[in-house]
């Protein structure tokens, strides 16, 4: 056990390692200069020369990974060009959002999803059944900005009842809840129902129904033991999707998340501040990741973590 | 029961049996193909209904995309010929969608013809040969996998400019791990099977037998996940031009036209609407058609009843 836990995030922390350098390079090698960004169209050259200067990037590029690397022993990612404030510290700020946005989102999935899903495993084919399954496969492909806006148009602007975006109430977080709910909804309960159908035609469930096994205990029990493993993976993959910003749903709604403040740094060319972010938000997605896969054992007696991940 | 015998239908045969047309139209296997069948119809309309009008873009008797009337800015839907209204610029939506649509549909063709072409390229050469070339291919669709798929795909954009082809190879290399993982299982399963043994006395080389013989029978499971994928990439590009990463030339695709209505959505709601309702229709279709076509049941080769 400790020795899978060491080999994992020993795994993790390398990809994490490469993922960032990749960034790192990447960005500096991309058409578009941070101080033309910062010191405004006007600056002159040497304006600019002074910015690049206080910037660091007038330094070779090995130079400016070795200080980069040093920095990152210490925790420090170097400073952020438009908000002139450590890049970790901008971010942080910004984690919450994005943290309460997926919470709630992947609250709700679970809670519809599941409940969805099984219903659709039992009635599995019935007239009913393919109106859900159609439902699903529409909420699958409406993109999230369309719906956002959509949505936004309707409980905003035509019937005002909710903030636009606002994240000062909780009201405010209701449409965007909604608007990545409708899509993961959709993803996870068709899922689950393949799962459980295919669980539903296993030999193990006739024999227990031929012992005389309620129908109820059948499906939560013996199916539905068996489809969560998969299912917890997906909604494990999802929430971790999630923290890497919902950048699409974070830009319509005007959220103040890591999502838009990628955007943000993206346009702005804010190296340090684009690090920062993929750094982070790798580092809890791989968190993530990890508690998932230490729930395998508590589902599924048979998995033995260490000898099965090979 | 003698009763159910006696009116048991010419169809099913003299022989006697308790199985009456009823019982069989609701057997499970009857439902199911009916589902299917009519996923297929609705997809396949669905998707004609979008894909039909863009490509007869301009033949079509619609004004020009880029014809400007100042005048005639922001008209609502069925105004003045403008079937669709017009945009901010007095630009007839309906045909920016239709030529839009043009630019997102070769975009997401060509994704995903490519992203389908690496993924069972390397999917089948991870799945036959195994050891390390399937760990080196296998580590690299779980890493990319695991990366924050939309923010890399704005990085690269902003790397190498929003250009058409720079688009279409980056949706193609997000898409292909989807692919190949899938190919890998088919033909870990095809390998085993007898006939590649067989192949194998003969003499084949193993390079000739993958592609000759093994590659052919799971290429027609593989594209229907290519099928499904096409959804995605008309998805994913939406979502990349609406974040201003998307191609401005020839035509701005859906996902800009999108966000460049969002600005009015508190006056004109069809900018927004109409064009995202077009993107949901060809999207349903072709996962409604690739949905059925995986459901319908399978003739069983071989096995004649």
């Amino acid at each position: 056990m400790t020795r899978y836990l060491v080999k994992r995030l020993g795994q993790s922390l390398l990809a994490i390692f490469l993922t960032v350098s990749t960034v790192f390079v990447l960005v500096r090698l991309a058409p578009g200069d941070p101080a033309k960004a910062y010191a405004g169209p006007f600056a002159t050259t040497e304006q600019l020369d002074e910015v690049r200067r206080q910037f660091g990037l007038d330094r070779p590029l090995l130079e400016q990974y070795w200080v980069f690397l040093k920095g990152l022993v210490h925790g420090d990612l170097g400073t952020s060009f438009s908000f002139q404030a450590p890049a970790i510290n901008v971010v942080m700020d910004r984690l919450p959002y994005t943290l309460t946005l997926a919470v709630s989102a992947i609250l709700v999935t679970t809670v519809v999803a599941v409940p969805l899903g099984v219903w659709m495993a039992r009635r599995a084919d019935t007239r009913r059944e393919l109106g859900a399954n159609v439902a699903t496969i529409a909420g699958q492909s409406m993109p999230e900005f369309w719906t956002g806006t959509v949505l936004l148009t309707i409980f905003a602007v035509l019937i005002p009842v909710l903030p636009a975006s606002s994240f000062a109430t909780w009201g405010g977080l209701v449409l965007p809840t909604i608007t990545i709910a409708i899509m993961q909804i959709a993803l996870i309960s068709r899922l689950l129902r393949r799962e459980m159908v295919t669980n539903f035609a296993a030999p193990y469930l006739t024999v227990a129904r031929s012992r005389g096994v309620r129908e109820s205990l059948l499906t939560w029990r013996y199916a539905m033991r068996n489809a969560s493993v998969p299912v917890v993976t997906a909604l494990g993959t999802r929430f971790a999707a999630m923290l890497n910003g919902v950048v699409v749903v974070e830009v319509v709604f005007a959220w103040p998340g890591v999502g838009s403040l990628v955007v943000r740094a993206l346009e702005t060319r804010d190296y340090p501040l684009i690090v920062a972010t993929v750094l982070i938000t790798s580092v809890l997605a791989v968190l993530v990741q990890l508690l998932v896969d230490l729930c395998y054992p508590l589902l599924d007696p048979r998995v033995r973590l260490g000898k099965a991940a090979a | 029961m003698t009763a159910t015998v006696a009116t048991t239908s010419p169809s099913v045969g003299a022989r006697p049996s308790a199985v009456t047309p009823r019982d069989l139209a609701r057997a499970g296997a009857t439902r199911r193909s009916r589902g299917s069948k009519i996923k297929i119809t609705v997809g396949a309309i669905c998707t004609a209904l979008v894909v039909v009008p863009v490509i007869l873009a301009s033949v079509l008797p619609i004004p020009d995309p880029s014809a400007q009337d100042l005048s005639r800015r922001r008209l609502p839907p069925l105004a003045e010929g403008h079937l669709f209204g017009t945009d901010a610029l007095g630009r007839d939506l309906l045909s920016l969608v239709l030529h839009g649509g043009q630019v997102s549909l070769t975009i997401g063709l060509l994704a995903v013809t490519i992203s389908g072409i690496i993924g069972v390229v390397l999917g089948s050469a991870a799945g036959f040969f195994g050891g390390w070339p399937d760990a080196v291919i296998s580590r690299l669709a779980e890493v990319q996998m695991a990366l924050p798929l939309l923010m890399m795909l704005l990085l690269v954009v902003a790397l190498f400019g929003a250009s058409l082809p720079v688009i279409t190879f980056v949706i193609a290399i997000a898409l292909w791990p989807e692919v190949a993982r899938l190919t890998r299982s088919l033909v870990l399963v095809e390998r085993e099977k007898p006939y590649v043994a067989a192949a194998r006395v003969l003499g084949l080389h193993r390079v000739q037998i993958l592609i000759r013989h093994v590659v052919p029978n799971i290429v027609k499971q593989a594209s229907l996940v290519v099928l499904l994928l096409l959804a995605q990439a008309v998805l994913l590009e939406s979502a990349l031009s609406y974040l201003g990463a998307g191609p401005e030339r020839p035509f701005a695709t859906w996902g800009r036209i999108i966000s460049d209505g969002q600005n009015y959505i508190t006056t004109s709601w069809w900018l927004v609407t109409l064009p995202g309702l077009v993107i949901v229709l060809l999207v349903l279709g072709v996962n409604l058609l690739g949905d059925g076509l995986r459901d319908r049941p399978r003739r069983r080769k071989g096995k004649k009843a």
